[in-house]
């Protein structure tokens, strides 16, 4: 593995250890279960969102206020990141955030199509990838979808927006587009990752770890919900399985064989224990929940043994987006009166 | 009897230059090797220090402390210069 011992490398990774052990502990969104959604704004108002939570409070109010404060809380600090890291790393950070370019374009077109204003879609909008606040708001402004596409000839997931955009604007749905999209992506951090620039086999191994996990939580999710949709489409390449096996496993109607096959083709100590206790059935979204749980624990296993890598950033990136949604999570939750314990199912911490 | 006593007499001088020479090229290594073996290693704790100062500001004193930490052993190597010219 990479392992960089140069004083930026040991610089950013110490800030991004400490900004690590600021992130809200365990007990706090247990506190949090217990409380109404002007009182969670006041806690959140107290920490690392204080500045977002002033600026936001005249404007917004209640369930908002949380959303739009998280959202601008979570994009600040991405983008402060990538100002941060140094080298190689910078690059690595800035193509790992460029999943937020596809999730932002796609809300875009998405709010568009169904004609919602560019304000209530701009709430929900988080520049923390390559395209900022003013592109997006450029892109806001812009009438016609074609338009915004155009607006992305320099972008690298133009080639793919090019080619799936009119099928997609014909069927009404932008499915399809948005699995191509993630699989360029996928294919372009791959590429980036090998392309022989010093760290790069950390980040790669993350990667494939990030696919594995993905895929994996696609095959639960195809089982429990008998979609008719091809399987195929929905498979990420890269990983430790091959179209093939991912087909095969996606066939398999009996639930511990079908777990017998994901551990005779994944590798991964801390997945296997977990497919062991998923031999009961469980319902889908505790799976999802815990597949998420075991990303995150692997990758501190993988921060700890290369401490000056890209592994520290991507952790503290990762733990920070699961803050944010947890928050986003209570907050809803509590919103809509769900009990606590349905909640804390919800959470990954 | 009296050329030869003059030749020795140089020779022990030569000698002597020598030992001095030798003993100042000695000094000289022992404050240069250590003053490099403190740098590499305040390089890391320095580094770490002002990423951990950035986050917050109440590590600056023991981030300080924790840097010069190894300037004992530049110390170390500046008294064994000092013994080797001085005794």
């Amino acid at each position: 593995m990479g392992v960089n011992i140069s004083a930026p490398y040991i610089y950013v990774c110490t800030r991004m250890r400490m900004r690590k052990a600021k992130l809200l502990p365990r007990e706090e969104y247990q506190r949090m279960l217990n409380m109404s959604v002007s009182e969670i704004t006041r806690i959140i108002g107290e920490t690392e969102y204080k500045q977002e939570i002033d600026e936001l409070g005249t404007i917004f109010k209640g369930i908002d206020l949380i959303e739009v404060a998280l959202s601008w809380n979570l994009a600040k600090e991405y983008q402060k990141i990538q100002e941060i890291t140094p080298g190689n790393l910078k690059q690595f950070t800035q193509v790992y955030l460029r999943r937020w370019d596809i999730q932002n374009v796609l809300t875009i077109l998405r709010g568009k199509m169904q004609g919602e204003k560019p304000g209530k879609i701009k709430e929900i909008l988080i520049p923390a990838g390559s395209l900022d606040k003013v592109i997006l708001d450029r892109m806001l402004s812009e009438e016609s979808s074609d338009r915004i596409i155009e607006m992305l000839k320099t972008h690298r997931m133009y080639p793919v927006l090019a080619r799936e955009y009119p099928a997609a604007k014909e069927s009404g749905s932008f499915s399809h587009m948005e699995n191509e999209l993630y699989k360029h992506l996928y294919a372009n951090i791959i590429a980036d990752a090998k392309a022989g620039v010093k760290g790069g086999a950390s980040f790669l191994a993350y990667i494939q770890l990030e696919i594995d996990i993905k895929n994996v939580k696609t095959l639960f999710r195809l089982r429990e919900d008998d979609l008719e949709e091809d399987a195929r489409d929905m498979f990420i390449p890269g990983g430790s399985l091959s179209l093939l096996n991912f087909t095969s496993l996606n066939n398999i109607k009996d639930l511990n064989e079908f777990i017998d096959m994901i551990r005779a083709n994944i590798r991964n100590g801390t997945l296997h224990s977990l497919l062991d206790e998923l031999k009961g059935n469980k319902s889908a979204h505790d799976i999802e929940a815990r597949l998420t749980r075991v990303q995150l624990e692997q990758m501190e296993k993988m921060s700890k043994r290369n401490p000056f890598s890209i592994h520290p950033i991507l952790v503290y990136l990762e733990k920070k987006k699961y803050e944010v949604f947890n928050l986003r999570a209570i907050a809803r939750g509590k919103e809509s009166r769900l009990p606590a314990d349905k909640i804390m199912k919800y959470l990954v911490i | 009897m009296a050329a030869e006593l003059v030749v020795a007499t140089t020779d022990l001088a030569m000698i002597q230059a020598q030992q001095a020479g030798m003993k100042a090229i000695g000094a000289g290594l022992a404050v240069g090797l250590t003053g490099i073996g403190t740098g590499v290693a305040e390089m890391g704790i320095g580094a770490a220090a002002v990423g951990a100062i950035a986050e917050n500001k109440d590590f600056f004193g023991l981030g300080l402390l924790f840097t010069v930490i190894p300037e004992t052993i530049v110390i170390f190597g500046l008294v064994v210069g000092l013994l080797l010219l001085f005794l």
